[in-house]
């Protein structure tokens, strides 16, 4: 193992060992650790991250050494046969960027909420899955293969289900957990059929096997992108999958910000930049990215502007330039939606950050009064119609539960014939 | 018999999925029968003959049924029926019938393990007694192993291959449903497991084209995350008694250490990264695309389906307004089970090829059948 090797290591693993340490000392050791002790072990694996990610910068621009580039093996994770996971890196301009823009947003956000969650009942809870989140976006951003890729994503949707329930003593954070995982859950489905299928189609699901994507047949390279998208559009909350994230803000403000502020809303986005010659290969695929991108910036800015918490509104209007980001990529700006990533991140995670301040300082100064717009000047029953769509936001939420209703209903029949079926060959005595 | 180096790996695992739930839970059979079901399962693993380890796999599996008579009855017959089941799959290894005994030998593992409809058996065992489907999990593993080992490798077995992958996609999907509709941490222990029974024989028609390592990982991976999630489940109703979903549970407050358990060996049988439920997953997915990529999906979408009704169950048992108890936490001897068996999940999900790449080398060898 080079220098090389250990300060990647030391960008992606640090955190998720702290968050393991504190576990296993909540699970043997005698008590509860203290805040302070949480906060010092994953704070430290945070700045740890960072460290390896400055290694990893030093050793990409040649700060330290010949510069580095491409992709970086670790070995095997697994080998049977013809058949590899690989264990491996890629070090470009995205990856390395991106890697340090995050650890550094969690650092932050760590130590921002060791103050702002002072006694709160979940605080070693939310610091271990931070640690966890830390980790899960130093894959997604270092990873060069489309299973280390698809641990991030994953290790990334699990916390963000687990910070939405984070105040479960109240019986919605709940149920918008769930809500949030099983969408999140049901697009991944889409990237790991496509991980699968890219292995099978192009014999590696490295990303730099994605470069080969224009000899696919169209059909073929369409269906791989489409089920990117889908996973794309889960992630980063595109209509229809949108309804999950006013729900996502029962969470605290610190993750709020780090998730649907900075970090996790974006990675949708990113995995689209990262899967790019795949798009470029089906043009139908970019054309329904940018349909999906606009109508939801569409929907969102619609919907911004009638919330009236400050959170909720934040959310939509976030969603509003995500959509935007997206429909810039499939039309091949990539550069440019790169740049507007990373712009839209910061300044979003600020405002998340000082939205209870949004609250004080509105009730100080007071609301601005609304003028009518051109539609209510023009068109005032469409204005008021669409209106109220924005104050129900769709009924999207309603549309997929009816979507999946006829599912659930399936599902008890299957479930009651089951219970039939066991008690008449049952053997039991009758309780 | 056959001189074969012992699967050390694979028979430490099944001793510590064995042993666990007789640490923990404490609910210890006669010492003649643990001696017993343990001692069948090591020789069953260790012997060189195919027909003789069948046999002693075989009585295993009725010591198993004697087990668990006590607790249930339809549990117990069906292990019967499967120790007998393993006893014909050796008569048809001894007579030389290779197809006929690699499809006795999948309906032996298929008894053990729950598939529909024959899932009856452990259904019940599930419900009344998840300590004892742990233990007798680890000699199914064991089963999964020698079918492997030993019925696999015949060239006629190969036709059979679509059928089980096809039939096991369909059940395990068909299960995940199921396991979103039910109303109790038992009901919720029993869809996962049948679920996970038929990703197992989905996994197990791959391997009869030459794909072992993701059956015995996926059989590997249902023993350690379900036999743990089973005596988390039997350590919370010895506490609280039965944990049904109406409302919020709250007990994450009194027991904080079995809910964080709880949630990672849940996380770990739906593919949590890091896991050997990770691994797994994306082996068993890779394998069966090849031979049928609609498996893949069903596969795929019945895995999302139990993840959410994983975290269901979590939620509705451990998350809501905390509720007062006078029983303590997970005790020492549990814990230590418990770190025991998520530590063995985390090695394996970092470095799958320490138990996978011996195997398969093993595996890769066809044995000389009687």
């Amino acid at each position: 193992m080079t220098l090389t090797h250990a300060v990647v290591a030391l960008a992606v693993l640090p955190p998720i060992l702290a968050a393991l340490a504190v576990f296993v000392r909540l699970v043997l050791g005698d008590g509860r650790p203290s805040e302070s002790t949480v906060a010092r072990v994953i704070g430290g694996g945070l700045a740890l991250s960072i460290v390896g990610d400055l290694g990893v910068l030093a050793r990409f621009t040649g700060l330290a050494g010949p510069p580095l580039t491409g992709d970086l093996e670790f070995g095997d994770w697994l080998r049977l046969g013809d058949f590899v996971i690989p264990a491996v890196v890629r070090l470009d301009v995205v990856s390395v960027s991106l890697a340090l823009f995050s650890s550094v947003l969690t650092a932050l956000i760590a130590r921002f909420s060791r103050t702002y969650l002072h006694k709160e009942p979940g605080y070693i809870r939310f610091f271990a899955l931070l640690g966890v989140f830390a980790t899960g976006t130093q894959l997604i951003a270092l990873a060069a293969g489309l299973e280390l890729f698809f641990a991030g994503w994953e290790l990334i949707g699990l916390a963000s289900a687990f910070f939405i329930g984070f105040f479960h003593e109240r019986e919605e954070p709940i149920r918008s957990s769930i809500r949030a995982f099983a969408t999140y859950r049901l697009a991944d489905a889409g990237l790991l059929i496509a991980t699968v299928a890219t292995f099978a189609l192009l014999g590696s699901a490295r990303f730099s096997a994605l470069d080969r994507a224009a000899t696919l047949p169209p059909g073929e390279a369409t269906l791989l992108a489409l089920l990117f998208l889908l996973s794309a559009m889960g992630k980063s909350a595109q209509l229809p999958f949108s309804g999950w994230l006013p729900r996502a803000m029962e969470g605290p403000t610190p993750s709020s910000a780090l998730f649907y502020g900075a970090v996790s809303i974006h990675a949708g986005l990113f995995l689209v930049l990262r899967v790019w010659p795949v798009f470029a290969a089906s043009p139908l695929a970019c054309a329904v990215g940018v349909a999906v991108g606009l109508t939801t910036a569409l929907y969102a800015t619609t919907v911004a502007r009638v919330h009236t918490d400050a959170k909720g509104a934040l959310a939509h209007a976030t969603l509003a330039q995500v959509g935007l980001i997206l429909a810039e990529i499939c039309l091949g700006w990539t550069t440019l939606a790169l740049v507007h990533l990373v712009c839209h991140a910061s300044l979003r995670l600020g405002q998340y950050l000082k939205a209870p301040n949004m609250i004080h300082d509105a009730h100080r100064v007071g609301h601005a009064h609304p003028h009518d717009g051109w539609l209510a000047r023009r068109a005032p029953r469409a204005a008021a119609r669409v209106y109220a769509m924005a104050l129900h936001r769709g009924r999207l939420d309603d549309r997929i539960d009816a979507l999946f209703a006829p599912v659930l209903a399936l599902a008890r029949t299957l479930d009651r014939g089951d219970r039939w079926l066991r008690r008449t060959f049952s053997l039991e005595a009758p309780e | 018999m056959t001189p074969l180096a012992t699967p050390w790996e694979i028979l430490s695992v099944c001793l510590l999925i064995f042993a666990a739930p007789t640490v923990a839970v404490l609910h210890r059979p006669a010492w003649w029968l643990l001696a017993g079901m343990g001692g069948a399962m090591t020789l069953s693993l260790a012997l060189g003959d195919p027909v003789v380890a069948y046999l002693v796999a075989a009585g295993g599996a009725l010591l198993h049924a004697v087990h668990a008579w006590r607790w249930s009855r339809t549990g117990a017959v069906t292990l019967a029926v499967a120790g007998l089941v393993t006893a014909a799959a050796a008569w048809a290894l001894a007579s030389g019938r290779a197809a006929d005994a690699f499809l006795i030998s999948t309906a032996a593992i298929a008894l053990r393990t729950g598939l529909p409809p024959l899932h009856g058996g452990v259904a019940s065992l599930c419900e009344r007694a998840p300590a004892v489907q742990t233990q007798q999990m680890s000699s199914a593993i064991a089963l999964v192993f020698l079918h492997l080992r030993y019925v696999d490798h015949a060239p006629e077995v190969a036709v059979f291959a679509p059928w089980l992958i096809g039939y096991g996609a369909v059940a395990c999907l068909l299960a995940a449903l199921m396991t979103t509709a039910q109303r109790d941490l038992r009901g919720f222990y029993r869809g996962t497991t049948t679920m996970h029974g038929g990703m197992l024989l989905a996994a197990i028609g791959a391997a009869a084209v030459g794909n072992f390592a993701a059956a015995l990982l996926v059989a590997v991976t249902i023993g350690l995350a379900l036999g743990g999630l089973g005596m988390m489940i039997t350590s919370l109703e010895e506490r609280t008694g039965p944990a049904r979903y109406a409302g919020p549970g709250g007990r994450a407050a009194a027991f904080p250490v079995l809910a964080a358990c709880f949630a990672f060996f849940g996380g770990a049988g739906v593919g949590l990264p890091g896991t050997a439920g990770f691994v797994a997953d994306d082996l068993l997915l890779h394998t069966l695309w090849l031979e049928l990529p609609a498996a893949t999906v069903a596969v795929i979408l019945a895995s999302a389906l139990v993840a959410v009704a994983t975290l269901v169950g979590f939620a509705r048992t451990f998350l809501g307004p905390a509720t007062l108890s006078l029983a303590p936490d997970l005790a020492l001897r549990e814990r230590a089970v418990a770190v025991l068996l998520l530590a063995v999940l985390v090695g394996l999900g970092l470095v799958p090829g320490a138990l996978l790449e011996p195997a398969d080398l093993l595996l890769g060898t066809p044995e000389p059948t009687n």
